[in-house]
């Protein structure tokens, strides 16, 4: 039995197909999100690399910000909920999640039994977003992918005080003006989105395991960072930015098992 | 039920306060618009005037900005806006507490802006339980009185509050039945239930009394139906039409609620007696339970936690007025009382302005998620 989840996110859209709710036939990244063709073609990419069609897919579950307009889905999952049951499906010992998206923040804190107890979410600001981390590598010129490097590279990390993306460009301008190493200012950046997550998961109760999902768990600097803000190992997952997606396509493969029963 | 026609006289109501005013105005009333929250609105009543409840509305702001900071509370830049696009022609004066500091400069800014309907301050004092409270309450309403005499030309007599103040525990009497009502019947949606209360504020309430005896009547008639997961609401304003919607589509059921504008406003009555204005100066003093009353104790956050568990709530959702200085004071006190209750609680953010409840949408379905 094969099942489908799509994270349609704000900039991306992310699919993956699973069988019988264990293993992970295929996974496919398009790098457009809602109101765009990044949802079919991700669910088309799926379909092909799995040699299936549309008719061998049991259920689909879409989730992300663009879940309600996914006209194939069977039904949709917040991406909380998603996130939730994709972390703890990849590492039961989980208890929190940080999700960092390209709009917003989550923190998810889970129960032993990988149920959801308590959740935050940053919907008000940029700031400590993937966003934030997008407009700053735009700048800087430096490939976003390519940020987690350079901050490690760092010797004397600055600090960005402004609380505000667009403030906070002007400041990165600023240094820039100045001659300050660009090592130091994507630190500088990573350090600026760590410690504005960090808050918001502070605001809930921490607990260990804690695993960080979304495509910015991939950058080393705000792993870094995090980690030495929360005082804690932030666990990933090199699919980090397929969680939403996995936990969709176990959601959907758990439905029809109900369903069944 | 065919709930659709039950309702559809409060929609009617909600959705056209315009029509409305014109109607009273058309048979020769005059009306005063009241701000929230807690307006004396029997003296205008027994004065022989039309309350008409004034919480702004999803419209765009713009002239307003030239009052007020963009980061203000939706609810009075989008009541100036109205003011100052003349959606309130023909009204006699407007009434606005000063019951927050928001609130002190929406009737400034009024003055300055609005010329054509007076404005009218109700300097409530906030230490109002003790006899010299008391005692200022009954002045201030002595100082509307006269203002209201003023604007309207029409004269206040004591006799006949003593009758508006029965009108109006009829009326909050109703309301408390149709709340506790709705908390067995998950078949009247968050959206049905809303256009109730928002309907309440605009017509007299001898009109609206009798139509919700009425709808109460015909819900009665039907069986109980508990098949929504049932929540408990708290804030200053739920009635966005989208943000209903969600809490609808998510099956969710509000049992009963701490709103402003919804059954904040109808938990106390006035003591039905010849000094009337003395009554509803007492009525003032035993208010409680709500963001914008002084209460050293902070007995709101208990209350909150109690009600929702007295209703069986699996959670509370606090619908949070965005820039609401008194509602974001009170949150830290009710998020700590929530955990050590162990009633989930999530925050949601609404205003006079959201057209997208993208994000407010996620956080619903996942606190559903959370319930079950």
């Amino acid at each position: 039995m094969f099942t489908l989840g799509i994270d349609i996110g704000s900039t991306t859209s992310k699919c993956v197909i699973l069988e019988d709710g264990k293993r992970i036939v295929t996974k496919n990244l398009v790098k457009r999100g809602t109101g765009s063709d990044g949802p079919d073609i991700a669910v088309k990419k799926s379909l092909e690399d799995a040699k299936l069609s549309m008719d061998d897919i049991s259920c689909i579950i879409s989730t992300g910000y663009g879940r309600n307009n996914f006209a194939q889905a069977n039904g949709n999952k917040s991406e909380l909920s998603c996130h939730a049951r994709g972390a703890f499906f990849t590492d039961p010992e989980t208890k929190t999640i940080i999700d960092i998206g390209g709009q917003d923040a989550k923190v998810i804190f889970l129960n032993e039994n990988g149920v959801i107890n308590n959740f935050l979410m940053n919907d008000k600001c940029a700031a400590g977003t993937g966003r934030f981390l997008d407009v700053m590598s735009g700048i800087l010129n430096v490939d976003i992918n390519d940020l987690g490097d350079y901050a490690l590279k760092s010797m004397h990390p600055i600090t960005i005080s402004s609380t505000c993306t667009v403030f906070a460009e002007s400041e990165v301008i600023s240094q820039l003006s100045k001659g300050v190493d660009i090592h130091d200012l994507v630190a500088g950046i990573c350090q600026s989105v760590a410690s504005r997550t960090a808050n918001l998961a502070k605001r809930g109760k921490i607990s260990s395991k804690i695993y960080m999902s979304g495509g910015v768990a991939l950058n080393k600097g705000v792993r870094k960072a995090l980690s030495q803000e929360l005082n804690d190992e932030i666990n990933f997952n090199p699919d980090a930015q397929f969680m939403g997606a996995l936990g969709a396509s176990l959601l959907a493969y758990e439905s029809l098992k109900k369903n069944l029963n | 039920m065919n709930k659709t026609e039950l309702f559809k006289p409060f929609y009617n109501l909600a959705n056209n306060p315009k029509e409305i005013k014109d109607r009273y105005l058309k048979e020769g009333k005059k009306i005063v618009l009241v701000a929230p929250v807690y307006t004396p609105e029997e003296i205008a009543h027994s004065m022989g005037l039309v309350p008409m409840g004034a919480w702004g509305a999803d419209v765009e702001i713009n002239d307003a900005k030239e009052y007020f900071p963009t980061f203000y509370c939706s609810i009075a830049q989008s009541l100036l806006q109205l003011g100052m696009n003349k959606k309130y022609q023909g009204v006699s004066a407007v009434l606005i507490p000063h019951l927050c500091d928001t609130l002190k400069c929406l009737g400034q800014n009024w003055k300055a802006a609005v010329e054509d309907v007076p404005f009218i301050p109700v300097a409530y004092p906030q230490n109002r339980k003790a006899d010299f409270g008391i005692k200022y309450t009954y002045k201030v309403y002595e100082s509307v009185i006269e203002a209201l005499e003023k604007a309207t030309g029409e004269k206040f007599d004591e006799a006949k509050l003593k009758d508006s103040i029965e009108v109006y525990n009829a009326h909050n009497d109703a309301m408390r039945r149709f709340a506790v009502l709705c908390s067995k019947h998950s078949d009247v949606s968050a959206t049905d239930r809303s256009a109730v209360f928002k309907s309440a504020t605009f017509v007299l309430k001898e009109e609206h009394t009798k139509m919700v005896n009425d709808l109460i009547d015909a819900i009665s008639k039907e069986d109980e139906v508990s098949d929504k997961t049932k929540i408990y609401t708290t804030g200053i304003l739920a009635d966005q039409k989208a943000f209903l919607e969600i809490l609808d589509k998510n099956n969710l059921q509000i049992v009963a609620d701490d709103v402003a504008a919804e059954t904040r406003q109808y938990r106390t009555d006035a003591e039905v007696k010849d000094a009337a204005l003395q009554s509803l100066s007492e009525k003032w003093a035993n208010m409680d339970n709500c963001s914008v009353l002084y209460d050293p104790k902070l007995n709101r956050v208990n209350y909150i936690v109690e009600q929702a568990k007295k209703y069986d709530a699996k959670g509370i959702l606090l619908v949070m007025t965005k820039f609401c200085d008194p509602e974001e004071f009170d949150y830290p006190a009710i998020k700590k009382a929530c955990e050590e209750a162990n009633m989930p609680l999530v925050q949601v953010e609404v205003d006079r302005q959201t057209k997208e409840y993208g994000q407010a949408e996620t956080l619903i379905e996942t606190f559903k998620d959370m319930l079950n």
